[in-house]
């Protein structure tokens, strides 16, 4: 029951959707933290599993690593943080960076659950063949 | 928090040696007998899994996939049993 090619595509698909979750939790860190000074956009890798020292068909988020790009220098001179030149380190964070790259954990996230229901009905339809 | 779906299913295997001593027979009895273990540690994992997940241990599609394949193996064991008795039930109408 544990093997076979359709429980190892679903297997697949599943370690995608997780990693798409989990890429779509950052995204919202990162959006929530826009306006917060001195916060540094959020990104992970995706890598392939290794179990027992063997590379695996499924997929996940690597560690999380913080953009080095330059932060957004703000101009608001009566801020508490803002220097002699009234100007404070905000985030680096691009709003529409963050929304591309949500909508293509989206469209990442449904093509992978359309995979995950196709090699549901391929096993149910090959069992329905047993039943006539 | 994430509960690896492959090690109830391990943890499953590493006990079996002390729960059933018996050789397993060579030939279609003992695949057959092969079988119905694994779909007992299916069903196993995905009872672990499901519990794992009410309690907030295991995330939704560690569950979904779970229960997804428990319910395949249930299904594939109750069409498989309706065919033996099926045949079964043939042999037992036949005209002696």
């Amino acid at each position: 029951m544990s093997t076979g090619d359709l429980f190892e595509s679903s297997r697949a698909a599943t370690s995608a959707m997780r990693a798409q979750a989990q890429r779509l939790r950052l995204i919202s860190e990162n959006i929530a933290n826009a306006d917060t000074p001195g916060y540094r956009r959020k990104t992970a890798p995706f890598e392939q599993v290794v179990e027992q020292g063997r590379p695996t068909n499924e997929v996940r988020l690597g560690p999380v690593q913080l953009s080095r790009a330059e932060l957004d220098r703000v101009h608001a001179p009566g801020h508490p943080l803002a220097d002699e030149s009234g100007h404070f380190s905000g985030s680096n964070v691009d709003l529409v960076i963050e929304i591309a790259d949500a909508r293509e954990a989206q469209r990442s996230y449904e093509a992978n659950l359309k995979l995950y229901e196709q090699t549901r009905q391929m096993s149910r339809s090959l069992l329905d063949l047993l039943r006539r | 928090m994430d509960v690896r779906t492959s090690l109830a299913a391990q943890g499953y295997a590493a006990t079996r040696p002390a729960v059933g001593a018996n050789a397993v027979p060579d030939g279609p009895a003992g695949a057959l007998a092969a079988t119905a273990r694994d779909f007992a540690a299916t069903v196993a994992e995905g009872e672990a899994v499901a519990k794992a997940a009410m309690v907030g241990q295991a995330d939704p599609h560690a569950l979904v996939q779970a229960l997804a394949e428990s319910q395949l193996a249930v299904e594939t064991a109750v069409t498989v049993r309706d065919r033996v008795v099926e045949a079964y039930q043939e042999i037992l109408r036949m005209q002696v």
